[in-house]
């Protein structure tokens, strides 16, 4: 595994069993991620994309060990220590938990009503045995609230207090009190009023930057995606259809399911020409995905190969990779 | 283009135990038919009890001002439906001359009864069809809104539908009255970005094709931007801005606008930095005096921002904004 | 006084104060300050308070034995006789009743009758603070196989009444037919009762924490069996099984040791609803989202359930205690009515009642029935504040969105 990067997941794939096979039927499961092959740099800012159904929740809790691994390999390497987290456990699973964390998105129910913010924060710290004596969890707290721009005087209050830009800032504080390399955004902007989503953006972004985290942003909003991360993949019912550098996935897309999702983002020009493509029809059920493509009951280039073959990603240049098996023919 | 609606001095409080609460204050608009107008705002705008005004769906402890008037111009003559006082008066509006679809359709069909027999229980109750005559013009509407399969859908219940097809069921149940004005209260806000564009292009369409007025309450101007032709903007109970989308969004006058825009993350240049709007709405019992966006306001003139409501001043043909910095005398 | 410069009775400061008192204050805090808001739930709550204290003080609330030995052989069935301070004779600042006496004699046509003396001398004033029979408090009786365990704790004893009569005895609520002082047995009922309803609702809560909560915490498929064997219990029809061990309790056991497994039973069958309602509260707080941030920090179960279930439905265990509470009054009522809970000498509502289904009471001794609404005071209380709990325990009303 590569020096620069942080996670290295190879054909990961995450499933659960609705109902085993036998008297009621064939066995009925969700295959909520299949086959996802990424790489995650240290440092980065990473962008997760997908509609409903996509997976992209999944993916996140899997390489947090919070959701159960099916298949494939993911090896974590921060520089201190390398985890392999197919076969984490004990004591290195604990290890892990302090390196690796989450930001939840709905600021009301991510937080205990009945903790005080300074104790909300603390858990972590006391949970995990990080500090020896209350001045320094104290003292930690502190650090972690200023960093997020939280009043000391915020600590004592409870969470009802809070609005929600206030809340998830508590979350994020939580999030980092522990010092954790990688840290997962999920959704974490799309509960907040627009002028909020600004200010927790702009201070995840600082906050990046100013300890060195990786972040995995989870979103499905391509216009957020577009500002603050380095790197995009887009996720379609379980599968990585496409991932590059964010600014040429937003120049150049290639896959038809890229293209649609970025022509059907409303632009704020009321005389934009209207170029969109139109997809038509909804996602297909993921215990029961058409074969080959994923894609191909809404794609409007469809073949009889995409229903029979499913696309591998592959390289198209540079960093950029493509699940689609007419890529070069679409190309603008 | 026939006027369709007045409202002029809609002010509303709730009746809580703190005390009275300012939900709408003092807002007033005019809609032609066929025009979609957009009510922008952030939660604690009032943008929703404005537009439950409209029928007066809001809740019993609710308060209006007795300068308020909702003029309604159906066929047989305008009507003041703060004249309509019981729910048999109302009845009348609601559902017949004025619809209204919701953020989260699986809320508003009720889930052990079939889709179909809601629609016709709708009908039934607004015009004199029969039980028949009822069935084809629900299944006519459910084909139009671009359901496929219609007559078996008819006999479905909600939750066999996905999330796009029920939004555009619950369009095809609130148009089959072919009311004169449709609410629609953040109707896109729970829908993927794809399905999203497809609900906003059928919108256009019927409204092209019916000749009704939309109210189209939502907190993304983007769809107002693609969908609407004029908008006001409220924060904190009052309209601070108003005019044709072109207008408001391509000169913006409004702080809170500008402030609002400047938020925004949009594809056309992602190297602009993200500005939020400093500090956090206000909690409507703690109503700043004079302008309400005054507490944030980052061109505030000092006193008479926090002293005085602004006037609104015309900037041009139907632009109007409610600042102090457009009132005569005020400029320093 | 009202300096205008002093800044501490500035509004805006003292505004300032209660909005940080609000953004200080735990649930707990929250919670009480909506339930003061409700006035009928705070008249339940006082009407609660002052007839449980009166249960606990009523030996020296009431002038008499509740017993058979505190009974007046002279006034059976006889009607209350309320204090008054004025009659014809006069006024007087010591508050009086009249002596009644039963005789027979060729003028009644040896008939008892009794006859009420209201001349002056027949009157017997009240006296407050008077020595009478005995009460012990806090008095244990431990008897162990073998002398040398043996062991009792004295207790105290007091023999202070709060009333009494200068001669005789006064029944303010009248008297029943072997003579006993209603008023006496009314607030001892209610202390039996209270007592029979603690020890059922302690019981039922123990065991429905243990299996609704490995109910709820575990769920999968120790749930699904878990849940089997609590809708069975709950469908055992109660009547019957009081029934069959009405007839099983053998004859020996005291009055006292029949109390204690009446209350048992109440518990072993009150259970179920409790159980199945700390299953439903730990299912949703368990999967709330701060749950899983903190078990994504590595912590353990039980730091799960100490630190953030069982905080989180302290408050809706209360209010269903609270309300589960008159259902077991309520249930041992009705077993003692119809003679299959409790027995004289321990007393209750249900005891007290077994003798109201004479028509004679019915006509006649009217004063029989004080009791009940005592009762269905006592009960009532219980719901206004089970339901003011309730309301002010809504999860709903500090979420703004």
């Amino acid at each position: 595994m590569s020096d620069d990067l942080l996670i290295e997941a190879r054909d990961l794939s995450v499933h659960f069993p609705i109902r085993g096979g036998g008297l009621f039927g064939p066995a009925v499961v969700v295959r909520a991620v299949e086959g996802v092959n990424l790489d995650i740099e240290k440092g980065s800012f990473f962008g997760l994309v997908g509609e409903s159904g996509s997976g992209k929740t999944t993916l996140g809790r899997a390489l947090l060990k919070a959701a159960p691994i099916s298949r494939g390999s993911v090896q974590y390497n921060d520089g201190e220590v390398q985890h392999d987290l197919t076969k984490i456990d004990g004591k290195a699973l604990k290890d892990y938990r302090s390196r690796a964390q989450l930001i939840f998105q709905d600021p009301y129910a991510a937080l205990s009503p009945r903790m005080t913010v300074r104790d909300i924060i603390a858990e972590p710290l006391e949970v995990m045995g990080l500090t020896s004596s209350r001045e320094e969890t104290d003292e930690r707290v502190r650090e972690i609230a200023a960093k997020c721009r939280l009043n000391l005087e915020h600590l004592r209050r409870f969470p009802h207090a809070f609005s929600g830009g206030q809340r998830q800032r508590i979350s994020i504080a939580r999030a980092l009190v522990s010092g954790p390399r990688f840290v997962v955004a999920d959704e974490s902007v799309a509960a907040l009023d627009v002028s909020i989503q600004a200010d927790v953006l702009n201070l995840l972004k600082e906050i990046q930057q100013e300890m060195g985290l990786t972040f995995m942003f989870i979103s499905h909003d391509l216009s957020v995606v577009a500002h603050i991360c380095d790197h995009v993949a887009v996720m379609y019912l379980g599968r990585l259809v496409e991932s590059a550098p964010t600014r040429e996935l937003f120049a150049a897309p290639r896959h038809p399911y890229t293209k649609a999702l970025l022509s059907a983002i409303p632009s704020l020009d009321p005389d934009a020409p209207n170029i969109a493509q139109k997809l038509e029809g909804e996602i297909p059920s993921p215990t029961n995905p058409p074969p080959g493509c994923k894609f191909q009951t809404r794609c409007p280039y469809a073949t009889d190969i995409c229903r029979k073959e499913e696309p591998k990603l592959e390289h198209s240049s540079g960093e950029h990779e493509v699940a689609c098996h007419y890529w070069q023919d679409l190309m603008d | 283009m026939t006027r369709l609606l007045d409202v002029e001095n809609l002010t509303l409080k709730f009746k809580t135990d703190e005390g009275l609460i300012t939900a709408v204050d003092n807002v007033s608009f005019t809609l032609e038919a066929g025009e979609v107008m957009g009510l922008v705002g952030e939660s604690g705008s009032g943008k929703s009890v404005t537009a439950k005004s409209l029928m007066k769906l809001n809740a019993s402890n609710a308060v209006y001002d007795e300068r308020t008037k909702i003029v309604l111009h159906l066929d047989d003559g305008p009507v003041d439906i703060m004249t309509l006082k019981s729910s048999k008066d109302l009845r009348v509006v609601r559902g017949g001359a004025i619809s209204m679809i919701f953020q989260e359709p699986m809320a508003s069909f009720a889930p052990a009864i079939s889709i179909g027999d809601q629609m016709v229980e709708q009908l039934q109750v607004h015009t004199d069809m029969n039980a028949k005559r009822a069935k084809e013009v629900s299944i006519e509407m459910l084909d139009r809104v671009g359901i496929s399969d219609a007559s078996t859908r008819f006999k479905q219940y909600a939750f066999e539908l996905s999330g796009g097809m029920r939004q555009r069921a619950m369009i095809a149940m609130a148009l089959s009255t072919r009311p004169k004005l449709l609410i629609a209260d953040e109707p896109t806000t729970a829908l993927d970005v794809t399905i999203q564009a497809q609900v906003i292009d059928l919108m256009k369409d019927l409204v092209t094709e019916f000749g009704m007025g939309i109210v189209f309450i939502t907190h993304d101007l983007g769809v107002i931007a693609q969908t609407a032709d004029s908008v006001a903007v409220m924060y904190l109970s009052r309209i601070v801005e108003q005019g044709t989308v072109r207008d408001v969004i391509r000169r913006p006058a409004h702080p809170y606008t500008k402030g609002l825009l400047a938020a925004l993350p949009s594809l056309d240049d992602l190297d602009r930095p993200l500005t939020p709007v400093p500090g956090d709405i206000p909690s409507p019992l703690d109503r700043p005096s004079g302008c309400v966006f005054n507490t944030r306001c980052s061109a505030n003139l000092g006193a008479v921002c926090s002293r005085d409501l602004p006037d609104f001043t015309t900037v041009a043909d139907s632009h109007r904004v409610a600042c102090h910095l457009f009132n005569e005398g005020a400029a320093k | 006084m009202n300096d205008m410069t002093d800044t501490s009775n500035n509004p805006a400061s003292t505004d300032q104060k209660l909005k940080e008192a609000y953004f200080t204050a735990s649930q707990g805090q929250l919670i009480w300050q909506r339930f003061k808001k409700n006035k009928s739930a705070l008249f339940g709550a006082w009407v609660l308070i002052i007839l449980i204290l009166s249960g606990i003080f009523a030996p020296f609330l009431t002038p008499y034995d509740a017993t058979i030995s505190g009974r007046d052989k002279d006034y059976l069935n006889g009607a209350p006789q309320i204090p008054s301070f004025c009659d014809d004779n006069g006024c007087s600042l010591r508050p009086f009743i009249y002596t009644s006496e039963r005789t027979r004699s060729i003028e009644t046509s040896f008939r008892w009758v009794t006859i009420v003396n209201t001349e002056l001398e027949g009157r017997r004033y009240l006296e407050f603070f008077v020595e009478g029979s005995e009460y012990t408090y806090l008095s244990f009786d431990i008897n162990l196989p073998g002398e040398a365990l043996d062991f009792r704790i004295p207790g105290f004893t007091f023999n202070t009444h709060l009333f009494g009569v200068d001669k005789g005895m006064i029944h303010i609520f009248g008297t029943d037919s072997t003579g006993k002082d209603i008023y006496s047995r009314t607030l001892t009922a209610i202390n039996t009762s209270m007592a029979v309803g603690t020890i059922g609702v302690f019981i039922a809560f123990i065991m429905a924490l243990v299996i609704g909560g490995i109910s709820g915490y575990y769920g999968g498929f120790l749930d699904s069996s878990l849940q089997m064997i609590t809708d069975t219990v709950r469908t055992i029809p109660s009547i019957p099984l009081f029934m069959a061990l009405a007839a099983f309790i053998p004859d020996v056991w005291s009055a006292e040791t029949r109390f204690l497994f009446i209350s048992m039973v109440l518990g072993l069958i009150g259970w179920p609803t409790l159980a199945r309602r700390i299953r439903t509260h730990l299912l949703t707080e368990r999967s709330q989202e701060y749950v899983l941030a903190a078990q994504l920090c590595g912590a353990s179960s039980s730091h799960v359930i100490r630190r953030h279930l069982l905080p989180s439905f302290t408050s809706y265990i209360i209010v269903d205690l609270v309300i589960s509470f008159p259902y077991m009054v309520l249930s041992e009522t009705a077993l003692s009515f119809i003679g299959l809970g409790l027995k004289d000498p321990v007393n209750s509502l249900g005891v007290m009642l077994q003798n109201v289904t004479s028509a004679d009471v019915l006509l006649n001794y009217q004063w029989y029935f004080i009791p009940v609404i005592f009762f269905i005071t006592l009960v009532l209380a219980f719901v206004f504040v089970g339901d003011g709990l309730r309301d002010a325990a809504d999860p709903y009303s500090d979420s703004h969105k």
